[in-house]
């Protein structure tokens, strides 16, 4: 059985790599340079602890942040308070999220984070 | 936001014709009663970039309120006999098999039974909460247990039995692993006090893979066993371990022993869904919810991957706890379609809630086909119904590792998927995996199918919408056949068509079907291919039941998830399955260009190229500009080229006669081949370093003035709709399908 690792992505983030922070947050939908192309590997293939996800409120114009619980059948977790009306705004926070958890260090511009 | 999910429901049959009845079973957990009205589909998806949703009312008797309930679904397979009086006995008795566990930690679970919950009688077999072996036997108030000294192993087989000395007042449990070595042994046995007197519950179903929760011959069941039961068998007696053990193992047992009870013979009877006994007892039983059959077995020894050629090496059957096939729902609404109906994607739509914050609005889709024979028009568009089993309430963006990765971003969740991350009982798609980890290899439409409909995700139902969109908008009449009707009827269902449209994603097919397909190709028929990634995996419909469909991944192709070792061919029909491109027809072969990666970074425009400019195919090209890219605009991604892209290839099978019109070739890092592209690994295969990442656009006339056009590639459906539906995408497509439906023939080529 050929099962999918979710610790298998290791490259190693460098927080002081800010330049690939500014790069992603000019051009969250790329293309990307190959560096930020193996962050973004990193932080997708496991989705950073609990994954977190968008829930459609309105079809293409309106989500909301969610984080999924990690296990079948249970409900998804829901953060009404976090609601964007453009994905990529959705995508930079999402990627503010994940660089404060593999870095410890939150980005000056992030939005605050979901409780 | 709308709630899609308040009420769900199914139709069946899946696919009607015009005058014949289609039955809704429908049920809410929360309301009483909903709206009901009959539509028409033009564009099933929902997002106000495109079309949105588009419907035709035509008024029926059924539209208006209808009242609701709750109907709950029971999902777990199992095999259920009913009682008998070869069943019904005191005294000594041994129960055992082989079993491999592939959840032994997940809960409670019951191998083979005769027990009733509701009053907690009878005897049992299983595994308990620690995944120790437990032999368990409850009667007149009293409650006696054996329990083996270790856990079982997750996918190790194991030899498991239970034995009852009614004599002695002793009852034992024994283990024997398959392969004792290297800290896999977990032999051993243990004893217990037990009965002298025992009588079995009487009026209970015999279950295997599960309990009975009631009496009767068709109880509802529980303690449902995730994996592979091998060779149960029941004695008269206390037998030894060293005997029973023999009984277990032994392929033919001798129907004339006077204390053999029922020896379950699973090998018999694969593509069924019928299990047989070969005692002289006869106590054959029923499968629920559809397990897994052509597995292997305890003793398959990788001389053979074809279970047809040595099925008793497949007496194995593959249970699981989530299993679901029929969700047995009772029928809440009926319709007689008017014989003057137009064929069709047809829905009934639900509302309740109107007017507040949070108002319901949910589908069950179904299809009117266009009666065998009776064609009403000269084109015909396939409803792709195979695919969209195969993705039935796909899960895999809820539960895959890669889902994001390969997705290339932020995972966007309908509502239908939150519902679905919840309600697991619906079932899930043959993209997934079974609580267990092992694949879902089968599919039906007996259950709601909440990404088959208006406002689901717009992969296969909703993209292909946009087709008949386009066809609406463009005033062509068009008739619908479904995957279904070509698989039952072949040729004869294409044949009728002087032209027939494949849609967005057309992934899955029988034989048969790619039989009626090169069929209805080499006799005249013009087949235009619209979509990408298709006629790609080797799928079986199951022989009786109609609307459900087999598919077996095996070790090729792009698979989120891999077939077990021997498991390849399919149990419906005993066919190979896996890739076309592994079975002799690469789509290549039948439509000019085969599926070669994916690439959702985003879509992009193809360039024409230097055959595009052949006087030969003039048609497709005027009023194009063959100098601008073709399709830099679209739905999905921005492009008419994206998601997953077909490729020509000679190698496989693309024609000397194919004229490649057009590519898209620079596709960047997303550009992604698929694993069979591949010989050997190396850095540089991705398509910004790979001319072979990329989606082409091809046509070619086959024998007696027939051709086909493909487009290779998912998005461009969504670009058709594109500048009010002036644009390049539509105009080649227009084009196209005008020249297709002229009887002329294509001059130029030679024979």
């Amino acid at each position: 059985m050929l099962v999918n690792d979710p610790e298998a992505a290791h490259w190693p983030v460098d927080p002081g790599r800010l330049d690939l922070v500014k790069e992603f947050r000019a051009k969250p939908r790329g293309p990307h340079s190959d560096e930020l192309q193996k962050l973004l590997h990193r932080m997708r293939w496991s989705g950073v602890g609990r994954r977190y996800v968008l829930i459609v409120l309105e079809p293409n114009r309106r989500w909301m942040l969610g984080r999924m619980p990690g296990k079948r059948g249970l409900p998804i977790e829901t953060f009404p308070n976090h609601v964007f009306t453009d994905l990529a705004e959705a995508e930079w926070a999402v990627f503010a999220l994940r660089w404060e958890a593999l870095t410890g260090q939150r980005l000056e511009d992030a939005e605050s984070k979901p409780e | 936001m709308t709630d899609t999910t308040a009420v769900l429901g199914y139709a069946w049959p899946l696919v009607v014709s015009p005058g014949e009845e289609v039955v809704f079973h429908l049920s809410s957990a929360t309301l009483e009663r909903a709206e009901a009205t009959l539509l028409r589909v033009r564009c099933a998806d929902p997002d106000p970039s495109g079309p949105g949703l588009r419907f035709e009312q035509p008024g029926c008797p059924l539209d208006g309120s209808v009242t609701l309930r709750h109907q709950p679904i029971r999902p777990g397979s199992c095999a259920v006999v009913p009682d008998a009086p070869a069943l019904n006995r005191s005294g000594s008795f041994s129960v055992a098999c082989y079993i491999l566990p592939t959840a032994p930690l997940a809960g409670p679970q019951t191998i083979i039974s005769r027990w009733r919950d509701d009053t907690g009688e009878g005897w049992r077999l299983g595994l308990d909460a620690k995944g120790r072996l437990e032999f368990v036997l409850r009667g007149q108030g009293r409650h006696w247990r054996a329990t083996a000294p270790r856990p079982v192993i997750e996918r190790e087989w194991i030899f498991v039995g239970g034995m009852l000395d009614a004599a002695a007042g002793w009852m034992t449990v024994v283990q024997a692993s398959l392969d004792p070595q290297a800290g896999r042994d977990t032999s051993g046995a243990a004893s217990a006090e037990g009965p002298r007197e025992f009588g079995w519950p009487g009026e209970t179903a015999l279950v295997i893979a599960a309990h009975a929760v009631e009496a009767g011959e068709a109880p509802r069941t529980a303690g449902h066993f995730d994996g592979k039961i091998d060779r149960p068998r029941l004695h008269a007696g206390a037998l030894d371990a060293a005997s029973l053990r023999a009984s277990v193992e032994t392929l033919a047992p001798v129907p004339s022993q006077p204390d053999l009870i029922a020896a379950w013979d699973f090998s018999m009877g694969i593509s069924t869904d019928r299990v047989q006994d070969v005692s002289a007892n006869r106590l054959d039983g029923v499968l629920r919810q559809l397990p897994m059959r052509a597995v292997t077995g305890a003793n398959w020894d990788g001389r053979t991957v074809q279970w047809t050629e040595a099925p008793e090496l497949y007496g194995a059957i593959h249970f699981h706890s989530d299993d679901m096939n029929d969700a047995g729902w009772s029928p809440d609404l009926r319709f007689t379609v008017p014989p003057d109906w137009r064929s069709g994607f047809y829905a009934l739509r639900l509302r309740a809630r109107e007017g507040s914050d949070d108002p319901v609005e949910s589908f069950v889709a179904f299809f009117v086909r266009a009666p065998l024979g009776k064609p009403r028009s000269k084109l015909a568009f396939v409803a792709s119904t195979a695919t969209f089993l195969a993705y039935a309430n796909s899960a895999l963006r809820l539960d895959q590792v890669h889902a994001e990765a390969m997705l290339e971003g932020v995972i966007a969740l309908s509502r239908d998927d939150v519902y679905l991350q919840e309600h697991r009982e619906l079932g899930l798609s043959t993209y997934d995996t079974h609580s267990d980890g092992s694949g879902w290899c089968y599919s039906s439409a007996k259950r709601p199918i909440i990404n088959m409909r208006p406002r689901g995700a717009t992969f296969n139902y909703g993209n292909d919408t946009h087709i008949i969109d386009w066809l609406e908008q463009t005033g062509q009449d068009y008739d619908i056949i479904a995957d279904h009707d070509i698989h039952r009827h072949g040729a004869q269902a294409l044949a009728p068509y002087a032209c027939v449209i494949t849609g967005s994603h057309p992934e899955y097919f029988s034989r048969q079907m790619i039989e009626a397909f090169d069929a209805y190709q080499r006799g005249g028929g013009r087949h235009i291919y619209l979509g990408g990634n298709g006629f790609y995996w080797r799928i079986g419909w199951h022989p009786e039941q109609p609307h459900t469909i087999e598919i077996r991944r095996g070790m090729n192709g792009l698979r989120t998830w891999e077939g077990e070792a021997g498991e390849n061919a399919l149990s419906f029909t005993g066919e190979p399955s896996g890739l076309w491109r592994s079975n002799g027809r690469p789509p290549q072969r039948l439509v000019g260009v085969g599926f070669d990666a994916q690439v959702f970074t985003r879509s992009y425009p193809y360039r024409w190229l230097d055959a595009a400019r052949d006087p030969r195919v003039a048609w497709a090209v005027e009023g194009l500009d063959l100098d601008a890219p073709l399709g830099d605009f679209g739905l999905r991604g921005g492009g008419a080229a994206g998601l997953e892209v077909d490729r020509v290839e000679p190698t496989l099978g693309s024609p000397p006669h194919l004229l490649w019109l057009a590519t898209a070739d620079q596709l960047g890092y997303g550009g992604v081949p698929t694993l069979e592209e591949l010989r050997t690994l190396h850095r540089g295969a991705m398509g910004d370093q790979n001319a072979r990442v990329r989606a082409d656009i091809a046509f070619f006339p086959t024998s007696r003035g027939g051709a086909v056009f493909s487009t290779g590639s998912i998005a461009w459906a969504c670009a058709l709709s594109c500048a009010a539906y002036e644009n390049s995408v539509s105009r080649l497509t227009g084009n196209v399908l005008r020249r297709f439906l002229d009887p002329a023939p294509f001059d130029g080529f030679d024979a």
